[in-house]
């Protein structure tokens, strides 16, 4: 009895060890004849690239992906059967995004992982030397996350000099908190937190600041050099470390498109790529916003504090202050009962901060000038009368006093590091177009405004320009 | 933005920057040309600051994106990035102002020192209208100009004279410095990000480049 039945135990264990060895072959087959196909399709180039030897891999897994799931057929059978209907390429980047073990959106993951490895070490220090009442580690977490946009300079308008020497000794006891206080991040993160926890977090090298320090060759020993020195020393490195971010995050994207692309062949038309590229990009940034702004506003912060200055000082200023002509604002403030001119301008530019992709806040941008046109239109018309409405319409001479007069009211320092953000990640495309213009308008005005506090209340006369 | 279509496979677009003193009337210009007599729905919502129009000429489609810059001096110092990329552009002075004139001359000196020598220039006077308070003669005008490349020409907003052909004739300068360019660079060779010299090429070739989708997107 027992013989017999340990001898069909261990049948049975060697005839599950012969499934699944054969299971094993049969994947590794798989694999091979996926990895030819894969081989086949970038045959054309000659000697491989590091990126096109991951490109290939990238993309064996998509082939391999679509063995084992029949939606990405079926779509590909609906856009080819009705080519016509323009409903179905944005319904198809939606499906694809939302499913979360396809390859590209695990790779839209590992990268977002990575980004946000790299601005993590930067904007933590900065939480944690913002006067929260216990300095520790997973508070000054806590207050990072959920205050968001203001953390990083408003909280602490002169950061501390030495916390670029301390982050790097922080970094281990903090791998806890981190993955904690990520769980306390919106929804928007919790992606991304389940994927951290599968890995592992270990943090990359190139995020440290030591690292990055000797990475830009800037070799020192803080005691010797003056503060002032370590100041630029520390502002120099920032920039760097932003500057690689940015560059990241561009290659990042592009890999992504073209993989979705590749995966969908049938998106690869000129409307479908730029509708892939909007929604890849709102995915990808969504959640890194609030991290990727607090880094640009460590980098900016003597422009916002300038410009934090200008706005104290021309709290009350009337349009005319800043040169607005007099006949584009209401002669007596009292005209507009409890309301100051151009209100609704300003409270949508604060709206800018509310979203969290480049492509949104440029359309709450170019929303704002062309309130601000219709704004100046109306108040034209209450000096005119009905006279003359087409004789003049509202040029730049006009539009950037106005524009700077609302900046000032929108008492939105941060407007200065997310116009230098968006400066980065705008299109090509837009560049030229009225998104292009928009944000150049503002970015003048904003610099306008951040000059005017040294300029003192005295402003100079040339407002009649 | 890109069209797409069959024939000619190529758009440009062009971007032309607007310079000139406050009371020079490079508003009322621009509007003159782009409120069309067909179709005045050119204007755009932001009215006279940021306006676009197609055009086609020699078969080809153009795309303009005309920039106003703010003529305060106070503006001045972010002056650059409103020139940035631009192809063309469109300095104007009043005839009866001296002043206007050189203002023009120090707009000039910074877009070479920016843009070089790639950037057509157009030196405007306008209001010729009132030629009988001209202050700036013509003949030092249109010498001027010609000493630092760049086009002369008179205009009058008010009585729509010389506004039409001053920008075409813009245009067929920077399709012919895009053309150049094009030449120069060959077809396949790689387009960096900061290579975008106005011309757009629409490419409706499906499997131009399967792999090396790394590099550019656009």
């Amino acid at each position: 009895m027992k013989l017999s039945l340990q001898r069909q135990m261990m049948e049975n264990l060697i005839i599950a060890r012969a499934r699944q060895d054969a299971l094993q072959r049969k994947m590794e087959e798989r694999r091979l004849r996926l990895q030819e196909e894969a081989n086949r399709r970038f045959a054309a180039s000659g000697a491989m690239t590091v990126e096109e030897q991951e490109q290939r891999r990238l993309y064996t897994n998509v082939l391999e992906y679509e063995q084992d799931h029949d939606w990405p057929k079926l779509w590909k059978t609906s856009m080819k059967e009705y080519p016509d209907d323009v409903t179905l390429a944005p319904r198809l980047v939606s499906y694809l995004l939302s499913r979360s073990d396809h390859p590209v959106v695990k790779l839209l993951r590992k990268h977002q992982y990575s980004v946000y490895n790299r601005l993590y070490p930067i904007i933590s220090s900065a939480a944690a030397h913002s006067p929260a009442p216990q300095p520790t580690p997973s508070h000054s977490d806590h207050s990072l996350l959920q205050t968001g946009q203001s953390t990083a300079v408003s909280s602490s308008p002169s950061p501390s000099r030495h916390n670029l020497h301390t982050s790097g000794e922080d970094e281990e006891e903090e791998e806890e908190p981190h993955t904690q206080a990520l769980v306390e991040r919106e929804h928007s993160f919790e992606d991304l937190e389940q994927f951290l926890t599968n890995l592992d977090w270990t943090p990359p090298e190139g995020s440290r600041i030591d690292d990055l320090c000797s990475d830009s060759n800037l070799t020192f020993d803080p005691a010797v050099l003056k503060e002032c020195q370590v100041q630029e020393l520390e502002m120099r490195a920032l920039k760097e470390h932003l500057k690689a971010v940015v560059k990241d995050i561009h290659i990042a994207i592009d890999q992504l498109l073209s993989l979705a692309l590749l995966s969908f062949e049938c998106l690869n038309t000129a409307a479908s790529k730029d509708l892939c590229l909007a929604c890849i990009e709102e995915a990808f940034f969504t959640p890194l916003w609030t991290a990727l702004v607090a880094l640009f506003r460590k980098v900016n912060v003597e422009r916002e504090q300038a410009f934090q200055s200008s706005m104290t000082l021309y709290r009350e200023a009337s349009p005319r202050d800043v040169g607005v002509s007099i006949k584009l604002f209401p002669p007596e403030p009292g005209t507009l009962q409890g309301s100051y001119p151009y209100e609704c301008a300003v409270l949508e530019l604060k709206l800018l901060l509310n979203d969290y992709c480049p492509q949104k806040k440029l359309e709450c941008l170019i929303r704002t000038l062309r309130m601000i046109c219709a704004c100046a239109e109306d108040y034209r018309s209450l000096h005119d009368g009905d006279a003359s409405p087409t004789t003049a319409a509202i040029g730049a001479d006009d539009l950037l006093p106005i524009l700077s007069f609302v900046a000032l009211r929108s008492q939105c320092p941060q407007l200065v590091s997310e116009c230098a953000a968006l400066e980065e990640f705008i299109h090509e495309g837009y560049l030229i177009g009225e998104e292009g213009y928009c944000l150049t308008s503002l970015q003048s005005s904003l610099a306008y405004v951040e000059s005017l506090h040294a300029a003192g209340a005295q402003l100079p006369p040339d407002t009649l320009l | 933005m890109a069209a797409g279509g069959a024939g000619s496979n190529k758009t440009y677009s062009f971007k032309v920057v607007l310079l000139g003193e406050g009371c020079v009337g490079k508003t009322s210009l621009v509007l003159r040309y782009c409120e069309n007599k067909f179709n005045d729905k050119h204007i755009t919502t932001l009215q006279a600051s940021f306006l676009t129009k197609k055009l086609n000429i020699a078969g080809k489609r153009v795309n303009l994106a005309i920039w106003d810059t703010a003529g305060q001096e106070r503006f001045h110092a972010l002056g650059p990035i409103y020139y940035r990329d631009s192809n063309g552009a469109v300095l104007v002075y009043d005839i009866t102002d001296e002043d206007s004139f050189q203002k023009v001359k120090n707009w000039v000196k910074e877009l070479r020192k920016m843009l070089g020598n790639e950037i057509c220039l157009c030196i405007v006077g306008n209001k010729i209208d009132l030629d009988k308070d001209r202050h700036v003669s013509v003949d030092e005008a249109e010498r001027y100009a010609e000493s630092v490349g760049a086009k002369h020409y008179h205009t009058s907003a008010k009585l729509n004279k010389g506004i039409e052909e001053l920008f075409l004739d813009l245009c067929k300068r920077m399709m012919e410095n895009a053309q150049a360019d094009e030449r120069l660079k060959g077809n396949g060779s790689s387009q960096s990000a900061s290579s975008w010299r106005g011309v757009q090429i629409v490419d409706d070739d499906p499997q131009a480049t399967p792999a090396g989708g790394c590099c550019s997107s656009g």
